[in-house]
């Protein structure tokens, strides 16, 4: 019982060794697929939902309130899924946000730069020096991405257990390397790294629902404990905290909500529970 | 059979995995002998070879000869060991001194910053503040290493094939995986990859021998045929050609060589 989380600086790549890896331990794929369920539930078009994850991040706005809760609402789907056990992810950032689970086994694959160049080239119809250049770009817009939403560098080796350059590897050698990590006895789950996924499942569906009405919160859960902070100007804070408290109440899982809100200007914390 | 690199910070098992690799596969584990082997051959201290491998060139020493010369040699010598293959090399920039050659795997290891702090204080017996600051001014000066002399980040993954965090992931874990992957077709020493692996010893030799009078020299050599590159205009290529046809008798597996004055170095020439 463990999961693999697959990050990549190539799309097509990364998830031809997801799928491969699904295959052969007989795990559950999780991919873009799961992006119309988080549309419904959370009643955001699949279309804004990929271009979240796609598209550079916006620092202001409406544009940047949108993608942060479709971000948001792609996140508490793919943890509710990955509750499940046994799945292989990709493509849904996962890296980012299944952090501090024991049994989750974090994989980078990095492509071979010059197949990725020369597909590039040929797609974008540039030349290769061209190719290089955009890639890099991409790179670049990528990494300040992953900083702006989730405060990580997804290109830090740090972040994962294993990152294979397939320069050299093939892809099914790969996904041998993968399932002989995985199969090792640290990436079983265990009670605590369970109720440590629960958690952060709680906590981002909890988040995923108030991002509409309160873009600045931040949610915590621990068991049926939820604890929401945010920021209110000392007049509204009765009124937020209230407003916070009624609809999260609301939500399953919850057995107890504290709403902390700060004072924007002194931040001085007040305390509602 | 395979050459495998293994770069490390300073603390993070790195070593622990390349003896349990080498001796799991039968291989040779050489990390200081490289050193020694330079110092003998070319008769420099150990310790002057030891700071040009780790500290970072300062910038009077960028302009001087004497790094460059000093990492000429530490590479001719690691060429000739790793020529005889079934090498396990963990030691600094490895897999950038043999860049080129097929049949190498090259791997870092890494792990939390936290626990090499641990490592460090319960061997060097030094407090927490201490041992912290020493590792990061370790790792800050590996990467100047690496950007003044080769112009790349060694924390980038690109540069090698596996990247192993020692964490949830033990030494006999991250072994078992290099075991595997060493013995991956792309990693056998073909026919193709032990020439190429003849002409970087031979180019390396070439370089070794020009270094100290000409440090802007760069070599390539296929088949036994070197191109030597000096940015240097015409007026020594004269001087370079005399001694181009004096090594050619002394050094073996060189066929033919050539001077080429006034132009830059190809990428792949050491």
């Amino acid at each position: 019982m463990s999961m693999i989380i697959i990050s990549s600086d190539s799309n097509e790549k990364g998830e031809e060794i997801a799928h491969t890896t699904a295959r052969t331990l007989n795990y559950t794929f999780l991919g873009r697929d799961l992006l119309p369920v988080a549309a419904s539930r959370y009643g955001i078009p699949q279309e804004k939902l990929e271009w979240a994850l796609e598209a550079p991040p916006r620092s202001w706005g409406g544009a940047a309130r949108l993608q942060r809760r479709a971000l948001s609402s792609i996140q508490a789907t793919t943890l509710g899924a990955l509750l499940a056990d046994n799945a292989v992810c990709h493509g849904l950032a996962a890296h980012l946000y299944v952090v501090g689970i024991s049994h989750a086994l974090r994989v980078r694959i990095l492509a071979d730069p010059t197949e990725l160049e020369r597909e590039m080239s040929e797609n974008q119809a540039v030349a290769l020096e061209k190719s290089r250049i955009l890639l890099d770009r991409r790179r670049r817009v990528r990494q300040r991405w992953s900083l702006t939403f989730f405060q990580i560098d997804e290109t830090d080796p740090s972040r994962y257990d294993l990152v294979i350059n397939l320069s050299q590897i093939v892809t099914e050698e790969a996904v041998k390397i993968i399932a002989q990590t995985v199969a090792h006895r640290r990436f079983a789950a265990m009670t605590y790294s369970l109720k440590c996924l629960r958690d952060a499942e709680l906590a981002s569906r909890v988040s995923a629902g108030l991002l509409e009405k309160f873009p600045k919160v931040k949610v915590r859960a621990d068991g049926g404990t939820v604890i929401v902070e945010t920021k209110g100007t000392r007049f509204n804070k009765m009124k937020r905290a209230a407003a916070i408290k009624a609809q999260v109440q609301g939500i399953e899982g919850v057995e107890y909500v504290e709403v902390h809100v700060k004072n924007g200007l002194s931040k001085k914390s007040a305390t509602d529970s | 059979m395979a050459i495998i690199t293994i770069s490390r910070g300073s603390y993070s098992k790195g070593k622990e995995v390349a003896e349990e690799v080498a001796s799991a596969l039968g291989y040779e584990c050489v990390s200081r002998e490289v050193l020694l082997d330079a110092s003998d051959r070319f008769n420099i201290p150990e310790m002057r070879l030891v700071r040009a491998i780790h500290d970072a060139p300062s910038i009077l020493e960028r302009l001087g000869r004497e790094k460059q010369a000093y990492i000429a040699y530490i590479r001719c010598a690691l060429a000739r060991r790793a020529r005889k293959d079934n090498v396990v090399y963990h030691g600094l920039a490895g897999h950038l001194l043999l860049k080129g050659i097929p049949h190498v795997l090259k791997v870092r290891i890494i792990s939390d910053l936290e626990d090499r702090v641990k490592s460090e204080m319960e061997r060097e017996r030094m407090n927490e503040q201490e041992a912290r600051s020493l590792i990061l001014r370790d790792d800050e000066e590996r990467r100047r290493w690496t950007r003044t002399l080769f112009g790349l980040d060694p924390w980038d993954s690109a540069l090698y094939d596996l990247v192993l965090h020692i964490r949830k992931l033990t030494v006999a874990d991250a072994a078992a995986l290099i075991c595997k992957a060493a013995k991956l077709k792309q990693f056998e020493t073909t026919r193709e990859a032990r020439q190429k692996m003849d002409d970087l010893v031979v180019a390396c030799e070439v370089k070794a021998a020009f270094v100290e009078e000409y440090t802007d020299v760069g070599v390539v050599c296929e088949f036994g045929n070197v191109l030597i590159y000096c940015k240097s205009g015409e007026r020594i290529e004269h001087k370079l050609q005399e001694k181009a046809k004096k090594l050619t008798r002394e050094i073996s597996g060189v066929h033919h060589m050539e001077v080429h004055c006034g132009i830059p170095a190809p990428a792949r020439a050491v």
